[in-house]
């Protein structure tokens, strides 16, 4: 008899754990719509953060196939909110965020490299000017001491008397 | 001999040469690339990669492929959505002249991330549900794109110049506007006629 009762009981709790543990970690409709509305958001400013590193002279090649399949990740979550499909939803909303935010986070350090390589771009217009007024500066006195000793020989020149 | 004036003027022309090279790398820098045409480009190839042998006679059940294609000349980056879309041949297509996009819902959405001069393919597979015919009209009633099933409910009226029953696959392509921040249709689209006959 005692057997039975421990077997309702445990049989009961099972149940209820089971019951209780899917209303609480159910998903509405409304949830799974703003997850993917939300992930839909991220997707853009990621792309958005990319096409700004660009603009800023970055090689953002390696980050495109990422958004890509963070928008496939976008597209399947829209199908599983379609077919009621509300949990699913959310964790293909949460891998797109996900890849998007990464991509977006490289994106970010991607353009302060770019920006530091302009850094760079002015030293290269410095060293362009310096070389040139070295340059320039170096013609000039050669040109003096050519001068001077083209007038030299000019005036050394003896005229020769023809007959 | 020469002139001093001629001296002179070779002198000058080293000097010139000399600033010439000197700036070289960084004028290379500072030009901007040389500008073309921008546009982007969207196709359909058939099974064998080729402009040839696309889908035309089709039934339920059977699964079909095509090959689609974006090509990005725009000059940047660029986010496109790839719509597919089904209707009948009462239905309107897209108005590339206007740039208005059908007003049917999209079955399946691919979205590409292109870089300039990029070029993204995929397989379209897909196949007809639920067909069905009665005398001199049949009906779609689902569509399975890439193992994405939607319901249609298209009807479709046997066309008796052409002898059959005729529907439409179409693809819009929409590209992201960065300045309004929002997908925008980009005028471009492709379709392909099917000619739904009963399988035996």
């Amino acid at each position: 008899m005692r057997f039975w009762v421990n077997v309702l009981v445990i049989s009961l709790l099972i149940v209820c754990i089971v019951f209780f543990v899917h209303t609480a970690f159910a998903v509405t409709y409304q949830e799974a719509a703003d997850q993917v509305a939300e992930a839909d958001q991220t997707l853009r400013n990621a792309f958005n953060g990319v096409l700004d590193a660009e603009k800023n002279g970055a090689n953002v090649s390696a980050l495109l196939p990422r958004l890509t399949e963070a928008g496939s990740a976008l597209t399947w979550a829209e199908e599983a909110l379609r077919i009621g499909n509300y949990s699913d939803a959310v964790n293909r909303a949460g891998t797109c965020k996900s890849l998007a935010s990464s991509v977006a986070g490289d994106a970010v350090a991607l353009k302060i490299d770019a920006v530091a390589a302009s850094g760079n771009w002015w030293i290269m217009v410095l060293f362009s000017v310096a070389a040139s007024v070295v340059f320039l500066g170096v013609l000039f006195f050669v040109w003096r001491w050519f001068r001077r000793g083209y007038l030299k020989k000019m005036l050394g020149i003896r005229p020769e008397v023809t007959s | 001999m020469l002139s001093l004036n001629s001296y002179k003027t070779i002198f000058m022309a080293v000097g010139l040469i000399g600033v010439v090279v000197c700036c070289v790398p960084t004028v290379m820098r500072l030009a901007p690339p040389v500008g073309g045409e921008t546009f982007s480009e969207l196709y359909a190839l058939g099974p064998g990669h080729m402009a040839e042998g696309y889908p035309f006679n089709v039934s339920a059940g059977g699964s079909y492929m095509v090959y689609l294609g974006v090509g990005n000349h725009m000059g940047s980056s660029v986010y496109y959505e790839v719509d597919v879309k089904f209707r009948n041949s009462t239905e309107s297509l897209p108005n590339a002249t206007s740039g208005e996009s059908s007003s049917l819902p999209a079955l399946y959405r691919y979205r590409v991330f292109l870089g300039d001069g990029g070029v993204w393919e995929a397989p379209l597979n897909f196949s007809l549900l639920n067909v069905g015919f009665d005398g001199n009209v049949s009906s779609v009633g689902r569509l399975d794109v890439d193992g994405v099933v939607s319901d249609v409910n298209k009807i479709a009226m046997w066309d008796n110049e052409t002898k059959g029953f005729y529907y439409q696959v179409f693809v819009e392509l929409w590209r992201y506007n960065v300045t309004t921040r929002s997908i925008a249709f980009d005028s471009r689209f492709v379709s392909l006629w099917l000619n739904v006959t009963q399988s035996f």
